[in-house]
């Protein structure tokens, strides 16, 4: 009798756990289903009850989360859904975790349709390779015909992998430029010429002035990378070649007379005192917001000054340190992927095709609704309702030339940047995608060594007449020479392909 | 022979209110463990996705042996990093096990309940702070120009010095921010078991007209024993695991200070963040799992040899 | 602790050295004051950086980048708090959430971990062997990231549930292990016989005479179960997308990655895409709050933990 009352108060307790974890399960369920349907019903439903059923598209991207996402999901699902009968299921990733996430995502074959991808999150060549994504040639030429068009040819060109296409690059700044960005305040005061900041060396007497006046203020405020005329072939590793290159010959960058001269240069500055003395380790941009800085390195658009300097709050002014330059990282800097196991490729490439040559529904994705996250003041600019809840990273979605510009925009802003776009040269590796498959062991041992002694050097907190050898051995004894051999043989077969 | 099945059967009818406690674990050790368990031969494979879904993409991925883990062994920094690795947690493990142990038993003899209550909670803080927020702190000590350290120094005369540049203060203050972290969390076990010690021990002891210190030495420390080793075999099986944020941000990711501050953890972690490659990582699991294994097996069989009471299986 | 409770009354001590006191129950002056001492410093070097964190929530934005970290900043300020008030009310659904999987995750756990633990720690218990290795294999050998993300999101189709953050880690051969050496160490085979004798089956003898007696082990493995829960962030990384399931710690941990991965990854778009995610990022001093707001309750919540703690101690003791 007692021992069946024990298992009978046992069995009640699993059965209530259980009830509780399919209650709790379904009602979860519940509740990202009514959202999903709250989304359609508003519109398109009604419609698509005479139409076939809406396809549904899974499009994972990377934003910090947006409180007003149902709201502005339900526009663009009827918009959607009237155009091309789809429905998409909006997911964002936050910065941070955008890369793991989806690493994991696509290795375990989740279904999705839409994913972002590029150089720096997500890697798009690697992903491309292992077979995530679909292959768009054929998608492309069907229903993509419209991003043709908008896209400057070198985009598509650029992004190839093994000759195909795996994704849509965003319509953006095309080259990189990399340039002097100066604090004006300072510049003002003490009457710098930026023009003739060109090269590391001719921003002495300027570093000088500054800190011989401002003794308090650290000119380069921190690590800021060194600009080195090398195209590299694998992001993070010192392999490459030079810019200008005619042989393309593969080299260890750290072992040229360029990287010398400004880890030397570095140090030379560094023992002056233009650095802070933590600078190797220095994280954060505090120095931004208190101005006690007078230049840094970055990578510049047009009209650029005006938007740091509205976003810093002072005045920026900035001076090109080479030409703009088309390279694989910046062409593959913001794209949309479709997935290798997409049950509806033709639809979502439908989707990137109206997204990015629809000016409504390109805005509509990106600034929300009309009125109430942001105020439309003529045809093509707008003005954003701060706090409104809903704002999306503009360079991360799609053609950007379709989006209204702010009042303070120059009128010309799109052409500017086209023509910036057709300035460019390109990047001698330009097409060539570096396959690591051989080299993994190697390029992870090699990677230690970089980290290790990259941000001294570059600071130049320590002596490269005693560091620097003592790095590239380093380097050598993990395997880069293998490393650059590998490269090169590939680079060798890809130029006799391509003719370059 | 022909009562096999009948007497298996009965073992099962007389064993079946046991054999019910442990069926709810057993579920969730098949579909969390065991389960997913046989996905470690990806470390043995050139993993190459297919669209049939990760089973397909595992059985027609190419076996590459041992390639993954190469990259583990093959510099003289895997030296290094292992030597690292063990180095500091050997030491994690016999303080933080005297510490913990320690400050329970001192926590326990303080007579004020109050008092107790509130060290114990003012120790068991650092937990739920994440190594990033421990790194800014570690920072304010540490750092060259406004750090506090520093300016102790210079009031003294002293020249600053560059904490993130110097290997050599590193082992201990790693040591420390660990210790500082654990501790208090560590103390909570042993204070459980001394606790639950049977008083009528103490009693005696008592009449026997033991002191303190006695009672401590011959009675409390004998009876937690059997937790401190359980304990200690099981850090063992972890000893090839490093905490990943105690070594990456509280050094701040300097690449000066790595000869003692790479570990296991973050040379892969840093390894794999060109090319994320699964299998590479897998590898990397795998290989600190199976060396745990065998340090595992190796302490229990020690223990055992010496006290069969206390070993763990 | 509670046989200082027991022993409150006798206060004479004759011998400061307390060598041959008859109270073994406390400590001579020289000796308590030397435990507080000791104890009483290291717990305060423990709250200290806690404190430092208020600090640096309250300082004023600008006063931070200037001056540094500082205990005694130049400029106080509470907009990081008013911030929060303003904009947060992901922050109070992100407790609502933790304080769900902590409370349904902490009785999950030790309701299963307990019975199992129970059931191989008796010795007649035929596949002891078994259930034993089943639990304690799993703490050496796991499948990896990948398989196991396959398991919880595409076998049971948790993604994106409270489940996601509540079963992948509601059993631990850990704590298995800890509470079948309790079982074995603390529970005096005697009252099971006693038990037995009566008639009382398995269950029966383990809810009425087992349990109550083993409050401190369960307190234990609870307690470290509860601070997993509290302290998870990772499930909530991989799981989750519904920003509405978030938990507090996975909230904190995303700002700081967030950040790190800005600061750090000098391809994302141009210079200036970079400044204006920078820009939609939070302040420092909004960070170093949201950290003071996510840990305040537990550090409200852990007395009230240790009472039951203690109380749970104190039934033990009773009952010898």
């Amino acid at each position: 009798m007692k021992k069946r009352r024990g298992l009978t108060l046992l069995l009640s307790l699993f059965l209530l756990t259980s009830m509780a974890l399919a209650g709790c399960g379904s009602k979860d369920n519940g509740g990202s289903d009514t959202a999903g349907t709250k989304t359609d019903s508003t519109g398109s439903e009604a419609k698509s009850t005479e139409k076939e059923k809406p396809v549904k598209l899974i499009w994972y991207t990377i934003s910090g989360p947006q409180k007003d996402q149902d709201k502005v999901m339900a526009e663009v699902n009827k918009y959607v859904g009237e155009k091309i009968n789809a429905e998409i299921d909006l997911r964002l990733i936050d910065w941070g975790d955008y890369s793991q996430k989806m690493q994991v995502i696509a290795a375990s074959g989740e279904p999705f349709d839409i994913a972002f991808t590029s150089s720096w999150a997500f890697n798009y060549v690697e992903s491309a390779r292992k077979g995530y994504f679909y292959e768009l040639d054929g998608l492309l030429e069907k229903y993509g015909q419209g991003i043709t068009k908008a896209l400057n040819p070198a985009f598509l060109e650029g992004s190839k992998v093994n000759g195909h296409n795996y994704a849509i690059p965003t319509n953006k700044e095309l080259p990189a430029q990399a340039v002097w960005r100066f604090n004006k305040v300072l510049v003002d005061k003490y009457k710098l010429d930026v023009t003739k900041a060109t090269t590391l060396e001719s921003l002495e007497p300027m570093l000088k002035t500054v800190k011989d006046n401002e003794p308090d203020v650290y000119p380069i405020p921190s690590n800021i990378g060194p600009y080195l005329p090398y195209d590299f072939a694998l992001e993070g590793l010192p392999v490459g070649v030079s810019i200008d290159t005619k042989d393309f010959k593969v080299v260890n960058v750290w072992d040229t007379p360029e990287a010398k001269q400004v880890f030397d240069t570095m140090h030379k500055y560094y023992k002056a005192g233009y650095l802070p003395p933590d600078a190797a380790t220095k994280q954060g941009n505090e120095h931004e917001k208190t101005g006690k800085w007078l230049v840094d390195k970055q990578h510049t658009v047009p009209f650029a000054d005006i938007l740091w300097s509205d976003s810093l709050g002072y005045p920026i002014v900035s001076s090109p340190i080479h030409e703009p330059m088309v390279f694989n990282w910046s062409v593959t800097g913001s794209m949309q992927a479709i997935s290798a196991k997409s049950k509806h490729p033709e639809k979502a490439m439908e989707f990137l095709n109206l997204l990015n040559t629809d000016a409504y529904l390109r805005n509509l994705v990106n600034y929300g609704l009309e009125g109430v996250h942001y105020k439309k003041l003529s045809e093509d600019t707008y003005e954003p309702i701060p706090d409104s809840g809903y704002s999306m990273p503009s360079f991360t979605l799609g053609n950007m030339f379709l989006l209204y510009k702010l009042k303070e925009d120059p009128k010309d802003k799109w052409e500017q940047y086209e023509k910036f776009n057709s300035s460019a040269t390109n990047a001698p590796l330009l097409g060539f995608q570096f396959d690591p498959t051989n080299v993994l062991t190697e390029i992870a041992n090699v990677k230690n060594a970089v980290d290790e002694y990259g941000p001294s050097l570059n600071t130049g907190s320590v002596d490269p007449n005693k560091v620097l050898p003592k790095a590239i051995e380093k380097l050598k004894a993990q395997g880069i020479d293998k490393i650059i051999a590998e490269c090169q043989k590939q680079l060798d077969e890809w130029r006799a392909q391509n003719n370059k | 022979m022909e009562h096999g099945p009948m007497r298996w059967l009965r073992t099962l009818n007389r064993n079946k209110a046991l054999l019910l406690m442990v069926l709810p674990g057993t579920v969730w050790f098949i579909l969390f463990c065991y389960l997913p368990m046989p996905g470690a031969v990806i470390a043995f494979k050139d993993y190459r996705y297919d669209t049939d879904g990760f089973l397909a993409s595992i059985l027609r991925s190419d076996w590459v042996g041992f390639k993954n883990f190469e990259y583990l062994f093959k510099t003289e920094d895997a030296f290094i990093i292992v030597r690292n690795t063990l180095l500091y947690n050997a030491v994690f493990i016999v303080l933080g096990t005297v510490l913990s142990v320690l400050v329970a038993i001192l926590v326990n003899e303080i007579a004020s309940k109050k008092m107790a209550k509130i060290y114990q909670t003012g120790m068991f803080l650092p937990h739920f702070l994440s190594w990033v927020i421990v790194s800014y702190f570690v920072f304010s000590f540490l750092s060259v120009d406004k750090g506090v350290l520093n300016q102790v120094l210079k009031f003294f005369g002293a020249d600053p010095v560059f904490w993130y540049s110097e290997t050599k203060y590193w082992p201990y203050i790693l040591v420390i921010v660990n210790l500082w972290k654990g501790v208090g969390y560590g103390s909570v076990v042993y204070l459980a078991a001394i606790v639950g010690i049977d008083k009528s021990y103490f009693e005696a002891a008592m009449i026997d007209g033991a002191s303190k210190w006695q009672q401590i030495r011959k009675i409390m420390i004998p009876m937690i024993t059997p937790i401190i080793v359980i304990m200690f075999i099981l850090a063992i099986g972890g000893i090839f695991r490093a905490d990943f944020g105690l070594f990456y941000q509280v050094p701040r990711d300097t690449g000066a200070l790595y000869p003692v501050t790479n570990v296991i953890d973050t040379f892969v972690y840093r390894g794999l963040k060109v090319t994320g490659d699964i299998g590479m990582s897998t590898a990397a699991g795998l290989y600190q799992s199976v060396v745990g294994f065998v340090l595992v097996i190796a302490t229990n069989f020690i223990v055992r040899k010496i006290n069969k009471e206390q070993a763990l299986f | 602790m509670e046989n200082s409770v027991i022993s409150r009354q006798p206060a004479s001590r004759p011998d400061k050295r307390a060598k041959k006191t008859r109270d073994f129950h406390r400590l001579s002056p020289f000796w308590n004051a030397a435990a507080h001492l000791v104890i009483g410093l290291f717990s305060l070097a423990c709250v200290y950086p806690f404190l430092f964190v208020v600090v640096i929530s309250l300082t004023d934005e600008k006063t931070l980048a200037l001056n540094g970290y500082s205990i005694f900043p130049e400029k106080w300020s509470f907009q990081a708090y008013q911030y929060i008030f303003q904009t947060g009310d992901q922050l109070l659904r992100s407790y609502g959430v933790t304080i769900l999987i902590t409370v349904v995750g902490t009785l999950l756990t030790v309701a299963i971990v307990s019975l199992y633990a129970y059931a191989i720690s008796r010795p007649y218990f035929k596949f002891r062997g078994l259930f034993s290795f089943i639990a304690f294999f799993t703490m050496l050998f796991g499948g990896g990231l990948v398989p196991s993300y396959i398991v919880v999101s595409q076998v049971l189709h948790l993604k994106d549930t409270i489940w996601a953050l509540i079963l992948p880690m509601s059993v631990s051969a850990f704590s298995i292990l800890i509470m079948r050496t309790f079982f074995k160490t603390m529970v005096p085979d005697a009252i099971i016989e006693s038990g037995k004798i009566d008639g009382a089956g398995e269950f029966r003898v383990f809810l009425y005479l087992i349990l109550p007696i083993s409050l401190p082990g369960l307190a234990t493995i609870g307690l470290f179960a509860a601070l997993g829960y509290w302290n998870d962030w990772f499930n909530a990384l991989l799981y989750i997308d519904n920003a509405k399931l978030l938990p507090l710690q996975s909230l904190l941990m995303k700002i700081e990655t967030n950040i790190q991965f800005i600061l750090q990854n000098s391809a994302i778009g141009s210079g200036t895409d970079r400044s204006a995610i920078a820009q939609s990022m939070p302040a420092e001093t909004t960070r170093m709050a949201m950290v003071v707001l996510a840990t305040l309750p537990i550090i409200f919540a852990y007395p009230f933990f240790q009472r039951y703690f203690v109380q749970g101690l104190t039934i033990g003791s009773v009952k010898e």
